[in-house]
């Protein structure tokens, strides 16, 4: 991953995190609901923090992963939007249900549906540290980022990352 | 990394897939995948389980609740930083048009220099104070329209020792005698010192300054570089405060630290630590200077504040305490060492900002402490131990493992029994670690040294970790026990140990807990080995024992 360099005029640095917005920010925001933040205040979130991204690349810090940096700050963002919604409910996606429903996805074979389910289960067991180092590889993230975002180390990611494959296999094998 | 070739490198082989390893070892394993099918068996599940996981992935992008409202469109926000951002670059701005429209040359720069007078004035004059009363209004509307809870603040000055108080309580609390002295100071210059650290006081101050001159200002915290942060800093020709400064949270108003330089050149500072009141009050008794009521005698720590003395074991003890308080003393690569004369609380770099902070603050009312995160090469974290050679086939079939399923009715089963197993034992772990930690710091020489204060502290720390340690035990046993027994395994009689001292009795939970996680893992097919339902058994039994005489040993 290149070194942002920060562009000449200050509309190409517009354009660029206009469109890393647009590229990431369902992204970005999925990750904020599996934290537990609730859909309004996690899109608040996520576009505050592309807005914090643009100001701190204003003032002309030196980013090496953009896309590293944004989990980063929407991780941190995200944990006190929770701590403050902490007397409500956390949010609960709720993919299984959605997943068993046959109208949700009526197209998608049987099979494939109680695959998906399984697997969903199998994502619920494991632990929350795993389930979050998963997730974030699964958005694309490299272990140092991964590392960054949660306070670990990258080699805590790999062996994070290793125990929880381990257990999902355990669904292919079922 | 050498060792780990000659056998089947099973913890690099995700590494590997995802192109994690450095060139060297990635062409040493594709090397050793050339000749050994396990692993070459083993890649392919990995890369399988990853393709689920990438379909698992796009179901749930497909059922994954749209956001509420339409996207915003960033591009007006990306002005109004712009404006905010460069108050200078607003000169480059006025400037550019008349740069590209031809104008002649002296003409351009008589426009500059009266430009750079309007802008110059409009800066010192008017707009700071506007914008100073506008921010200060908003500030106290916000403060006022939400319940506003008590919190500790930190307060720094010039002439007195440093202490924390709470803030926004109707309280004569602080009786202490640096407390007061700044107390003082405060009323003199009709500073509400029942809530110091906010817009309203502020607010309160500036309004009643005849002759004034403001500033306000984008400001940057260290710590914490995505947070915005505005200073109004206000300067009066009259009165007993010169000067004042205050930084809010551009976000929510927050009143986040406060700067007085009085007419005498004495200054205070009083910065908010909240976020760490609240656990830590209610946890282990952090020490602060704070007495809880009026103290009947004057204080009996001020020999801990005075300047040139060093800390001292008593001091280490507040601080574990209060990493305790935040519970920084069990995930976090978090390193407490006495040396220098101070207590060196030392971590990577790479801990998010945020816990930075709260790190920071929850010692920052101790003396002697003196904080860093620095960018170290991390230390490898453990690993799980892997066998001397391929005897069981990969973390996939170990005997137990088979014969455990059928006890528990499959696949299904195992895998709840085995999650919830792992999740306990990940939490027992980080307590025996914990407690590990506290006996190797204190000796019993050391312990006996303590004041009755500080051993209280200590004993309290150590048995939290006890009573956590022993609850999760407790539940491992009761998920393991019948299928452990309905596999034929007895638990050989331990003869029952007894230490004098809890020090070495917590080495002893250390190596027990050590040899049953690691049997545990062997059961469970996370690592490589055979484990017996009697070995396990046997194990949790000696943990058992070793843990209620460390229990006994406390006193």
């Amino acid at each position: 991953m290149a070194i942002f360099r920060q562009p000449q005029s200050g509309l190409e640095l517009q354009d660029q995190v206009a469109q890393l917005y647009t590229e990431t920010r369902e992204d970005v925001y999925r990750y904020l609901l599996t934290l537990g933040v609730h859909p309004p205040k996690a899109q608040e979130a996520v576009q505050e923090v592309f807005l914090r991204l643009y100001t701190s690349l204003k003032k002309g810090e030196k980013i090496e992963s953009l896309r590293g940096w944004v989990f980063r700050v929407a991780h941190n963002y995200g944990l006190k939007v929770r701590a403050r919604q902490s007397s409500e409910e956390k949010f609960d996606p709720a993919y299984e249900t959605r997943l068993m429903s046959p109208s949700a996805n009526a197209e998608r074979e049987l099979l494939d549906r109680e695959k998906m389910s399984r697997l969903n289960n199998a994502v619920e067991g494991l632990s929350e540290q795993q389930k979050r180092v998963l997730f974030l590889r699964m958005e694309g993230l490299r272990y140092p980022e991964i590392a960054s975002t949660l306070g670990i180390s990258a080699s805590a990611v790999g062996e994070f990352l290793r125990r929880a494959l381990l257990r999902l296999k355990k669904v292919r094998d079922e | 990394m050498n060792s780990i070739f000659e056998r089947h490198p099973e913890q690099d082989l995700l590494r590997y897939l995802d192109g994690e390893l450095s060139a060297r070892q990635s062409r040493r394993l594709a090397g050793h995948l050339e000749d050994c099918g396990r692993c070459r068996a083993e890649l392919e599940e990995f890369q399988a389980t990853l393709a689920d996981c990438a379909s698992f992935r796009k179901t749930v992008v497909a059922q994954t609740p749209e956001a509420p409202a339409p996207w915003r469109d960033l591009y007006r926000d990306f002005s109004r930083i712009d404006e905010s951002l460069a108050n200078n670059s607003l000169l480059v701005r006025l400037m550019r048009p008349l740069v590209h429209s031809g104008v002649p040359r002296w003409a351009f720069l008589a426009g500059l220099t009266v430009l750079i007078v309007l802008f110059s004035l409009n800066q010192l004059r008017q707009a700071p104070s506007v914008q100073a009363a506008t921010l200060l209004k908003k500030a106290v509307a916000v403060s006022q329209s939400q319940p506003h809870p008590a919190r500790r603040i930190r307060v720094r000055s010039s002439r007195h020792p440093e202490f924390t108080r709470m803030s926004g309580v109707q309280a004569a609390l602080v009786q202490v005698a640096q407390a007061e002295a700044v107390a003082t100071l405060f009323q003199k210059a009709n500073w509400d010192w029942n809530d110091p650290l906010s817009a309203s006081a502020f607010e309160q101050w500036r309004d009643r300054q005849a002759q004034k001159t403001d500033e306000v200002m984008a400001v940057n915290d260290p710590a914490e570089p995505s947070e915005h942060l505005t200073q109004i800093r206000t300067t009066s020709a009259g009165g007993e405060v010169e000067s004042a400064s205050i930084t809010l949270n551009t976000d929510d108003y927050d009143a986040v630290s406060e700067r007085l330089v009085f007419r005498d050149q004495e200054w205070v500072e009083l910065s908010d630590i909240a976020g760490t009141s609240t656990e830590s009050a209610g946890g282990a008794g952090v020490p602060t200077v704070e007495p809880p009521v009026r103290a009947a005698e004057p204080p009996s720590r001020p020999a801990a504040f005075a300047p040139g003395s060093s800390a001292s074991i008593s001091d280490e003890i507040q601080v574990l305490s209060a990493l305790n308080g935040i519970g920084a003393d069990l995930g976090d690569p978090v390193d407490v060492s006495l040396a220098g004369g101070k207590v060196k609380v030392t971590g990577p770099a790479e801990i998010p900002a945020q816990r930075q902070e709260e790190i920071r603050a929850s010692v920052a009312s101790l003396p002697h402490v003196e904080v860093a995160f620095t960018s170290l090469p991390p230390s490898p974290t453990p690993t799980v131990v892997s066998a001397p050679n391929g005897s069981a086939a990969g973390a996939v079939n170990s005997p137990m493992q088979a014969r455990l399923e059928k006890q528990l009715g499959g696949h299904a089963g195992f895998d709840r029994f085995s999650t919830q197993l792992l999740d306990l034992d990940d939490a027992a772990m980080q307590r025996v670690y914990a407690l590990h930690r506290l006996a190797q710091k204190f000796s019993p020489e050391d312990e006996a040294s303590l004041g009755s204060k500080d051993r209280a502290v200590l004993d309290e720390l150590s048995r939290k970790h006890i009573a956590v340690l022993a609850e999760k035990l407790d539940s491992m046993e009761k998920i393991l026990a019948p299928a452990l027994s309905a596999l034929g395994g007895t638990a050989a009689s331990v003869p029952p140990a007894a230490h004098a001292n809890w020090q070495p009795a917590a080495d002893d939970v250390f190596r027990s807990a050590s040899r049953m996680d690691m049997l545990l893992s062997r059961m469970l097919g996370m690592t490589p080995g055979n484990a017996s339902p009697s070995e396990l058994m046997t194990a949790l039994g000696e943990l058992d024992s070793d843990l209620a005489d460390c229990r006994r040993a406390l006193k």
